[in-house]
């Protein structure tokens, strides 16, 4: 058992270095008994006894870890103690400290970080490994990394228990997208295609199922309604007449993934004889490639919950027909006979002996493009026509948001401006003209109504190139202008504080002549369309 | 009901001396974090103490231009959108990216009051595009959207959570589903539901028609929406009917009530109880407030009541006419702030401090620069442009505080209710799984729940029955 000797590592002053604890650990005069400590029921967080001595550790110490290290294994332990139980186990001397009767005060931990609620002593934490991780958790460097979901953990322990549950809670879409919340994958299953497509394929196969029966959606002005299967004891508005209860395979698969589920299920599938497969000949290398897929397939039939009580082979069977009969569906295969619907009703009752022959006629007379697609592939290929269709979606977001990227890009250029790098020509006009704030030599001031001349000449540009100029330059009138511009070199000088008021308005005269060229090519290509 | 404003602060002062000195440092646009955690005094630390200069610094630029702005002073708002126009880029950090949503929703403002039509000319030359691209979410976009923080989920949780203990023993459940978040909410609520353990009820949804300028928008119709829960709740054996009341917040959803009372009036005899859940999720604040005016201008079909005085406003008289359907439980969800000043200033100042929040959250969860983080941004950017620009009929976004919402609730004769603990533990997990800024706080005597970032009050939580 771990000795709890947080307490009892001598620290006779109340606040201690790092080095100074590291010295007087070793110290073993004065200790305090463990099993007090551990039988003393822990205060609350911050709540911490007003008699108890504050202590205030560094961060090194408290970052350090496993300062006692066994010269045999190069074991490291946190406390001598556990050290010294350590060495029994390699018959080597050891000494743990004995209990004395000197009265121990209670200690509480304040945390170092001056902006943390922990450094206040009233808020103080009740243990030192408490404050420890707090410390770590709070204020220290995440180190510890997942692999499988790139979650960081600044304590190993964390760590290690994320480790031990991660990837065992994962949700998968029939669409291919991964889920590590229920919550997150229930609500994406609503609105995914691919549960759309999974009704649409029940309907496909079964041949008594009216389109109705799928979804029945009647649009009634002023209100639309749409109603489910099982009609309602008393619909206020009985447009369609009442379909019948949905048939068995109403309950399709689901892709839920339960968590206990994945080593199950393949030990299932690896105990199918390959005779029942529903491609034989070719079972040894396609069942192979489904271990991995079916994975979902399989436990997706046991998180439904009128499936629970069925046979693990007949489910698994029903799924593989139904992932033929869905990839067949293509070639009109799947109308063919009413017996594979039937089959795949009764797949919910039981019965493995039906399955293998109906599996193999299917694949008799109907012939998929690729024979020997395993469930895998199946699966995939639904989930690209899933991905497919929202693609479209997605491409047309891309479209408005690249005009609001140009949007930004424009108001970035026009934020520029307080930036001494000379960016683009147009942008950089108004701009590094203040900033530079040398005074503009003559040759600056022609190439100036260049660069002001030249961009205005091409009317889909006009735009970017005004920029704080711009303010003023929007009043359009000769007059009026000057106002603006004077109030733009004010505020050039009021708001710069840069030092160069002066040269800014040594600029003036020249940004002013400047402008009034610009100012009429802006009218005139104001005027064309 | 009368609600006590905050008077206007003094008018600007015509310089801006105060806050000049830190745009010298400014070269590189480094600000750091700006909010504090609560709870600890400010403690000397540069750090902290420049951050701190920052934000309330921006917010006192912001309040200038405004006053600026409203007094037609085009120099001195025009002074002022530089300097924050240089201090505040759109890439900057959460910080600046907010006070760049309020930066283009002044500009916004002065165009459209015709205030400083100088400015207002030249803006309109920058910013040729500068409508705010709001984007349209498909619905896998929008839910995976809303699983990024818990600003939605909060309310989600909470509120499926007392439907759920509030439905108890009733085989017929009518849920009148008032989410901005277009039944997002509604999946998990069918999945419970499924899960009940006398068996699912037979479920009605009735949604109020999209209101289609506010987002997040959609981009597929209610009807197809409703097929696909529908879709959904078959494959979890539970019945249900889907329907679309065209319905809007401007007149207090006046055809959504009087939808469910011919329902309630022509089903009332039935054997079978039927619950009638009214899950309103932040969406009521968009109704007309007393400041908007008097009832009649906005709703003939509330005037027309008796018990209604002109004084009512139309959101209190919505409120009275679902506590006359007798509802079995409401659930109310709203963002903790109040933008219903009529004052520009004090609703700035109000948005200002509370939508930092949304900016400075998000940057835990999404990626800089990516979709995701445009179309969020888009969406504030509107909220602020709609607090900040338009008044009116146009200006929609008009929060109030959980303790105004209350008070109306209990004006209405509403009770709250506590939520049960396996509720506040569901929070609590949900929470865990997002950045530790998240928390959750119980208030006021009925324990209405209330998320928090940095323990800042963020989206309150709170379930009502009919009181006698």
């Amino acid at each position: 058992m771990p000795v709890d000797l947080e307490n009892s590592s001598a620290m006779s002053v109340s606040t201690v270095s790092g080095e100074a604890s590291v010295s007087s650990s070793g110290n073993q005069t004065g200790a305090a008994p463990a099993s007090t400590v551990v039988k003393k029921k822990r205060n609350l967080p911050g709540m911490p006894d007003p008699n108890a001595e504050v202590l205030a550790l560094s961060p090194k110490t408290l970052m350090a870890t496993n300062r006692f290290v066994c010269e045999i294994c190069n074991k490291g332990f946190q406390r001598d103690q556990n050290l010294q139980l350590h060495r029994r186990g390699h018959n080597l001397p050891w000494k743990l400290r004995q209990r004395t009767n000197k009265e121990i005060r209670k200690r509480v931990y304040v945390c170092p970080e001056p902006s943390c609620v922990h450094h206040d002593p009233t808020r103080a934490l009740g243990d030192l490994t408490g404050i420890k991780k707090h410390f770590c958790r709070k204020h220290g460097e995440k180190k510890y990394k997942c692999d499988k979901c790139s979650k960081k953990y600044a304590v190993q322990s964390d760590w290690k228990a994320h480790q031990k549950t991660c990837g065992t809670k994962e949700y998968k879409c029939a669409c291919g997208t991964l889920f590590s919340r229920r919550d997150s994958f229930i609500t994406h299953r609503a609105f995914c295609d691919a549960l759309a497509e999974e009704a649409a394929k029940v309907h496909t196969v079964l041949p008594n199922s009216k389109p109705e029966e799928v979804v029945s959606i009647s649009f009634v002005k002023p209100k639309a309604v749409v109603s489910s299967p099982p009609p309602p004891p008393l619909s206020p508005l009985p447009l369609t007449p009442p379909p019948p209860p949905p048939p068995a395979m109403d309950v399709l698969p689901e892709y839920d993934q339960i968590p206990e589920l994945p080593k199950k299920s393949t030990g299932i599938l690896q105990q199918i004889p390959p005779s029942t497969c529903v491609n034989g000949s070719t079972s040894s290398s396609s069942s192979s490639s489904n271990l991995s897929s079916s994975n979902s397939l399989f436990e997706s039939i046991f998180s439904s919950s009128t499936m629970a009580t069925l046979q693990p082979q007949p489910s698994a069977f029903s799924n593989l027909i139904c992932a033929m009969s869905h990839s067949d569906r293509s070639s009109n295969v799947a109308t063919a006979s009413g017996a594979e619907p039937t089959s795949l009703c009764l797949a919910t009752n039981g019965g493995s002996t039906l399955f293998a022959p109906l599996g193999q006629d299917r694949h008799q007379y109907a012939p998929s493009p690729q024979p020997t697609m395993s469930a895998t592939a199946l699966l995939q290929k639904a989930a690209q026509m899933g991905a497919a269709a929202t693609n479209a979606s997605l491409l047309r977001g891309f479209g408005i948001s690249n005009s609001s990227t140009g949007c930004e890009q424009e108001a970035l250029n026009w934020s520029h401006p307080i930036d001494n790098e000379p960016g683009p020509p147009a942008s950089g006009l108004g701009i590094s003209h203040p900033c530079d704030g040398g005074g503009f030599p003559c040759d600056g001031a022609s190439s100036l109504t260049e660069l002001m001349m030249g961009p205005s000449s091409l009317f889909g540009q006009r735009p970017t190139t005004l920029d704080l100029l711009g303010l003023g330059l929007g009043v359009g009138g000769g007059g009026a202008s000057k106002s603006g511009l004077s109030a733009l070199i004010t505020s050039i000088g009021g708001g710069g504080d840069f030092d160069m008021a002066t040269a800014a308005f040594g600029g003036g005269n020249l940004l002013e002549r400047a402008w009034e060229t610009d100012d009429r090519k802006t009218n005139t290509s104001a005027a064309l369309p | 009901m009368q609600f006590t404003e905050t008077p206007p602060p003094p008018l600007h002062q015509n310089s801006i001396t105060p806050c000049s000195n830190f745009i010298m440092n400014n070269n590189n646009n480094q600000f750091h974090r700006t909010r504090p955690w609560p709870g600890f005094s400010t403690t000397p630390t540069n750090k902290a103490l420049g951050s701190v200069k920052d934000a309330n610094c921006m917010e006192q630029l912001l309040v200038h231009c405004a006053n600026a702005i409203e007094s037609n002073d085009a120099t001195l708002a025009q002074q002022i959108l530089w300097v924050l126009n240089n201090t505040a880029p759109p890439d900057g950090d959460s910080n600046q990216r907010l006070t760049c949503g309020f930066l283009r929703a002044l500009i916004s403002r002065a165009a459209m009051t015709g205030n400083c039509k100088m400015l207002t000319a030249a803006m309109a030359n920058t910013h040729p595009n500068h409508a705010i691209d709001t984007h349209k979410f498909s619905v896998i976009e929008l839910a995976s959207f809303i699983d990024l923080t818990p600003w939605h989920r909060f309310g989600f949780v909470a509120a499926n959570a007392a439907i759920l203990e509030a439905i108890e023993g009733f085989s017929v459940v009518h849920i009148v589903d008032l989410s901005l978040t277009h039944c997002m909410q509604i999946p998990t609520l069918i999945d419970a539901i499924a899960n009940r353990p006398e068996g699912p009820p037979f479920i009605k949804l009735t949604v109020s028609s999209c209101d289609a300028d506010i987002p997040p928008m959609l981009d597929i119709s209610y009807e197809d929406l409703g097929a696909k829960l529908v879709n959904f709740a078959r494959s979890r054996n539970v019945a249900m009917e889907f329907k679309v009341i065209p319905s809007s917040y401007a007149d207090g959803f006046a055809s959504l009530i009087e939808h469910l009372r011919v329902q309630q009036l022509v089903f009332t005899d039935r054997n079978e109880p039927e619950a009638l859940v009214i899950n309103s999720h932040m969406k009521l604040h968009y109704t007309p407030d007393e400041t908007l005016g008097e009832i009649h201008h906005h709703s003939p079909y509330y005037s027309m009541e008796p018990s209604f005085s002109s004084t009512t406003s139309l959101r209190s008289a919505f409120l009275k006419a679902l506590r006359s359907l007798n509802p079995t439980i409401v659930v109310l969800v709203d963002e903790d702030a109040d933008f219903s000043s009529t004052n520009l200033v004090s609703r700035l100042r109000s948005a200002f401090n509370f939508l930092w929040i949304p900016y400075d959250a998000v940057d835990t969860c999404i990626r800089r620069g990516s979709k995701q983080m445009e179309w969020y941004e888009a969406d504030l950017c509107w909220k602020i442009e709609n607090v900040i620009a338009q008044e009116d009929v146009q200006r929609v976004e008009r929060l109030e505080s959980k303790s105004k919402w209350v008070q109306r609730m209990r004006n209405a004769n509403f009770r709250g209710i506590s939520f049960s603990e396996e509720a506040v533990t569901e929070i609590r997990h949900m929470l865990d799984e997002h950045a530790a800024g998240w928390g959750l706080k119980k208030e006021d005597e009925e324990d209405h729940l209330v998320l928090t970032w940095k323990g800042h009050n963020v989206v309150f939580a709170t379930a009502w029955v009919p009181s006698y």
